[in-house]
């Protein structure tokens, strides 16, 4: 839900998806390609950098988004330092391999969130549907994403009713209250789910989601922009790896 | 001339066995603006779906152009692109993620080129006061917002009739007289309007043709003044008279006011008092 918010706020909402998309990669790539731990900060800097000063996304977001798989890296890197054999003891000579394989992790983390905080679900499916992927596949996901909220505010609506009829006044209250929204929503999910269809009906639906492609107006540029970014990117990792 | 769009004697039968419309007739007159009356659960949404091809007749049928329809591929392709209809609740009508994209959804459908989808997208948008709107996530949208979206995303298919299920509910004051004024300019270019609706004051002062609808049964059409004055059938379908023409008829009664046709809305009837200076009464009491 932060992710979506903050890639619809952010100043970067209306470059050309196709671009961001690059300069990820490139990050990516670059992270691949990179060697020293050093360096591999240095990606992971410049790529966090571009997400907080380019693309303007909050720092409170870019950390609340960022807790959760640094948390599992950090956890993960700690069993790699750990390791059992007549009871647990660390093994500080692998400190610089797992130092190179977090960073690594951390740059590929912020090349990827620099693209998804930045662009919109709708703009990353017509970015998809460009690069030919199943058009079944992209229209469940652009249905599951409207669902997404759709449900959410059904779920929200339905917390608030129950609560004000003192739903959720004690533990055994809660659960019952909670059980019988689970089972409401079942009828709910599948009453919609035929009023779409209906929806759908009504304006002409053939069997295929046609949704008309956003334009971006400089997308030429920005893509230029972005393949420049992108290979000051490569050239530090390549740079490394001589 | 026939009538655009006519349902004749249409039963409709839900799959629980409970009766959505029982031998019910009416007939849309072309260019005109109609309000269709009924208490909740009269068959008023179930008539819709009717004319848009959505439900099909368990007996009777429907006409387009006076001629029976073909519930064929074709035939409900040409309907649904004539009849555009907008549903109450608006989530359940707006499936994609961004306004832009579920308006361009139903051009889209009808085959056009990206061009010329694009252009009505915008029409429809500029139309409903959404333009600025374009690029938004439908979920970031306000209920009346939402509602704008659901009528753009019909009004860029550029129907010849335009139905609309409850279009007032839950919208504030400001935006149901805007509503009535883009409804007002489509009928003005000739577009069909029907909305089904349960407020008889505004139904009486907007509409041309009132149709009541009672159990399933349309039990009265014609011009507002001539249904409006019904009070018996008004009652019928848990309606009272129209204040208006209430307040006319009492006015009529008392004598302050000449008999006649009655104002369409409270404001023409109080327009229409004579002006009477305050201390000519005070000298006269009686």
């Amino acid at each position: 839900m932060r992710i979506d918010t903050a890639a619809y706020a952010c100043r970067w909402r209306g470059v050309a998806p196709q671009a961001k998309a690059l300069f990820a990669l490139a990050g990516v790539v670059a992270a691949w390609l990179a060697r020293s731990p050093g360096v591999l900060g240095l990606l992971a800097l410049l790529s966090m950098l571009v997400t907080l000063l380019g693309a303007r996304v909050a720092l409170r977001t870019y950390i609340s988004v960022l807790l959760a798989p640094l948390g599992f890296l950090l956890l993960s890197c700690l069993t790699m330092l750990a390791s059992p054999g007549g009871g647990w003891h660390w093994m500080p000579a692998l400190l610089p391999a797992v130092a190179v394989t977090a960073l690594r992790s951390l740059a590929v983390l912020a090349a990827l969130l620099g693209l998804v905080l930045t662009t919109p679900m709708p703009d990353l499916l017509a970015l998809l549907r460009r690069l030919r992927v199943p058009e079944l596949l992209l229209d469940l996901m652009a249905l599951s994403y409207r669902m997404l909220f759709v449900l959410r505010q059904a779920w929200e609506e339905g917390v608030t009713a129950q609560s004000a009829r003192l739903g959720y006044r004690g533990w055994r209250h809660a659960w019952r209250s909670t059980g019988l929204l689970a089972g409401q929503m079942a009828v709910q999910v599948w009453q919609r789910a035929a009023a779409l269809q209906m929806a759908a009906d009504a304006r002409g639906y053939q069997g295929t989601l046609r949704f008309l492609p956003a334009a971006y107006p400089q997308a030429r540029r920005q893509n230029a922009y972005a393949v420049l970014a992108g290979t000051l990117l490569l050239a530090i990792a390549v740079g490394d790896r001589l | 001339m026939s009538p655009l769009l006519e349902l004749q004697a249409v039963e409709h039968v839900f799959a629980d066995g409970s009766a959505g419309l029982r031998n019910c007739s009416v007939a849309l007159a072309r260019g005109r603006r109609h309000a269709l009356l009924g208490a909740n659960g009269a068959g008023k949404t179930t008539l819709l779906q009717h004319l848009n091809g959505l439900l099909r007749p368990s007996a009777g049928r429907l006409l387009l152009d006076g001629r029976p329809f073909e519930y064929d591929r074709a035939g409900l392709a040409e309907l649904r692109r004539r009849v555009g209809l907008v549903f109450q609740n608006p989530d359940r009508q707006l499936f994609s993620a961004q306004v832009e994209e579920d308006v361009s959804f139903g051009p889209l459908n009808l085959g056009l080129d990206h061009a010329t989808v694009r252009a009505r997208v915008a029409a429809a948008l500029d139309a409903v006061g959404m333009r600025e709107h374009a690029q938004r996530p439908v979920h970031h949208l306000s209920f009346g917002q939402k509602k704008r979206v659901c009528i753009a995303g019909v009004l860029a298919m550029e129907p010849e009739v335009l139905l609309l299920d409850e279009p007032m509910a839950g919208l504030d004051a400001p935006m149901q007289a805007e509503l009535a004024q883009l409804l007002d300019s489509l009928a003005a270019r000739g577009v069909t309007v029907l909305l089904s609706t349960h407020d008889i004051d505004f139904a009486y002062g907007w509409a041309d043709d009132l149709h009541l609808m009672v159990a399933g049964r349309c039990i009265a059409s014609g011009p507002a003044p001539e249904v409006a004055a019904q009070a018996g059938l008004l009652h019928a379908c848990g309606q009272r008279l129209p204040l208006a023409l209430a307040l006319h008829a009492h006015l009529v009664a008392r004598g302050v006011l000449p008999r006649g046709p009655a104002p369409r809305s409270v404001e023409a009837v109080l327009d229409a008092l004579p002006v009477v200076p305050i201390h000519s009464q005070q000298g006269n009491p009686t």
